[in-house]
């Protein structure tokens, strides 16, 4: 007798951005629901369309957990997203100002290790930029309690459309200040990062909500 | 809740899921009832985002059940209709079957 199939694992991703858009209680049931459909699934079709079928579920979850969110508390997301914009908006300088400060103590252009300097001004800046950006994300999201990914991938909306506008002002008229494509994927790159700060908050509440039921 | 407030289409349709499934009423269950009884396919997803405001409103109860191993160790979570959500139910058929009265429906060619 052969011994049964084993049992199809959901796909980790599908799953993991469905916990990251629930509160822990709804993640619970929702995915212990997915898991049992898919298995249940897999029995009777292939796979690979029990698969497709988990992931179809998983976003449209989400898209249905972030409306939830959104018209559980319009205001206070629309403030905290809003008051996260000013501060990405007013600081956008900063890591230009910042990494030239550091490169005047040094006094770059006056010793050998002239090219490590122009290094330092060419990649210093977009590092300390995803940084500022991560960090903006972490502050956003420890505002926005149980809803960290909702606010924070509105502001990186918010932020990638305020870009596009940007972008297509600035390029369309042969202004001098036209932005570039290596400035706008850069920037592309900081609404990502500020995402990722949400997901890194998300996640340290996780780990503590679980290290605190498990005591 | 006040007692003008009626269900929406799914909430209603949500409630009479939960209604009929009695006391084996959990996400799965409930997505599949829908889908088999309207031909319809539904989201895990919506299916709580109704479920959740069906419970604020005081409409269904919710309680956890025992994790089992083909949900990957996670808990069920059961839902009953509470007695102010049989009244919604009531509430709503009537106000459907007050402005439906007298309507030639079944002759109709629209």
């Amino acid at each position: 007798m052969r011994p049964p199939a084993p049992r199809p694992r959901p796909p980790g991703i599908a799953a993991w951005l469905v916990s990251l858009f629930g509160s822990a209680d709804q993640a619970e049931s929702i995915l212990g629901d997915l898991e049992e459909e898919v298995s249940d699934m897999a029995t009777k079709s292939a796979a690979v369309s029990a698969r497709r079928w988990y992931w179809r579920q998983s976003l449209r979850t989400i898209a249905h957990l972030a409306g939830t969110g959104v018209r559980n508390a319009p205001w206070p997301l629309a403030g905290i997203v809003l008051v996260g914009f000013l501060l990405q908006w007013f600081s956008a300088g900063l890591p230009g100002r910042v990494i030239v400060a550091i490169l005047r103590t040094q006094r770059p252009y006056s010793n050998l290790h002239y090219g490590f300097y122009i290094s330092f001004l060419d990649y210093g800046i977009p590092i300390t930029g995803a940084i500022q950006s991560i960090l903006l994300g972490c502050l956003v999201a420890a505002f926005a309690r149980q809803r960290e990914m909702i606010a924070t991938t509105a502001l990186s909306f918010l932020g990638t459309a305020s870009i596009g506008l940007l972008f297509l002002d600035t390029s369309g008229h042969g202004s001098r200040f036209a932005y570039s494509w290596p400035f706008v994927i850069i920037e592309l790159m900081n609404q990502l990062a500020i995402v990722l700060g949400g997901v890194i908050v998300r996640e340290i509440r996780l780990a503590l909500r679980n290290r605190l039921s498990r005591t | 809740m006040s007692n003008r407030d009626y269900l929406g289409e799914f909430e209603h349709i949500v409630l009479l899921a939960v209604l009929r499934l009695d006391d084996q009423a959990y996400g799965v269950t409930v997505r599949r009832e829908i889908e088999v009884r309207t031909k319809r396919e539904v989201s895990i997803g919506a299916i709580y985002a109704t479920l959740d405001r069906l419970e604020a409103k005081g409409y269904v109860q919710s309680r956890a059940g025992d994790p089992t191993p083909e949900r990957g160790g996670r808990s069920k979570r059961f839902f009953r209709v509470t007695a102010e959500g049989v009244s919604a139910i009531n509430r709503t058929h009537r106000a459907i079957r007050s402005l439906a009265a007298g309507l030639d429906l079944l002759g109709s060619r629209l």
